[in-house]
């Protein structure tokens, strides 16, 4: 079974979101779903951006008003 | 209301206003930005020596008085009092910084982005304090910040530019490294 983890990172500027991704992603398993919830605009673009890069699945979900979800998938 | 729902589907509207611009697309309205303000203004662009304007207007108000201040008086000083005893509201550094401020405000709510920040624990109010004040330090010293020292300096090829870039990557660094562990 798969699992999926949500990363609060609301209220945290850059760099913070993404050393804390890039902590939380590597206790995942492949296949396990990594949910980084933002609301911090530069971090909608460095967070996918490195998550790509690694290979993994994204998806960017806007959940409200300056406020988003990054969906990563561990593909490797 | 349906013509917002509308909007939100206008790829014209999604590109220029929502979606993030690239890094080399900033890098070049930076550029070009700095050429403008240099030619309009006569002097480049500049964010933080305003700041220490706005701390002495602030300090005048309760009654202090910097005239002796090596700072704005003294010979080769960076602020001048003539300056302040213009005022506020005819400083060109007032209004830029200002413009900055409404033009980011203006941007979030065209994209329909504002938010008001949570602040999540005291250790990030230690961390803004401190860094803020380092940074708003190091930059009256280092007679400019990353804008006027480094994008000022180095667009003007002055040699002291890049020896401001290479100390700011050293401090960035340590910034890093402050940061990574002790307050996240």
């Amino acid at each position: 079974m798969s699992k999926e983890v949500m990363l609060d990172c609301l209220g945290e500027a850059c760099p913070v979101p993404l050393v804390k991704a890039e902590g939380a992603i590597k206790d995942l398993e492949v296949g396990d779903v990594l949910v980084v919830q933002i609301d911090h605009s530069c971090a909608v673009k460095n967070v996918p951006e490195w998550a790509r890069k690694e290979g993994h699945f994204v998806d960017i979900e806007e959940v409200d008003d300056g406020e988003w979800e990054i969906i990563i998938e561990k593909a490797k | 209301m349906e013509f917002f729902n509308k909007l939100r589907e206008n790829d014209l509207y999604n590109k220029w206003f929502r979606a993030p611009y690239s890094y080399v697309t900033g890098a070049v309205l930076l550029s070009l930005f700095q050429i403008v303000m240099l030619s309009a203004t006569g002097s480049p662009w500049g964010v933080s020596a305003t700041f220490a304007n706005w701390g002495a207007w602030l300090y005048q108000m309760v009654g202090g008085s910097v005239e002796k201040w090596y700072y704005f008086s003294g010979p080769g000083a960076p602020g001048s009092m003539s300056a302040l005893e213009a005022g506020f509201m005819s400083n060109a550094g007032t209004m830029l910084n200002l413009g900055v401020i409404f033009g980011a405000l203006l941007s979030t709510l065209l994209a329909s982005q504002f938010k008001i920040k949570k602040i999540k624990n005291k250790r990030q109010i230690v961390a803004a304090v401190l860094g803020g004040t380092m940074m708003g330090y190091g930059a009256r010293i280092a007679y400019g910040c990353n804008i006027g020292a480094l994008f000022g300096g180095i667009s003007s090829l002055s040699l002291s530019g890049w020896v401001f870039a290479i100390f700011m990557f050293v401090g960035a660094v340590i910034g890093s490294k402050l940061l990574v562990n002790y307050f996240m």
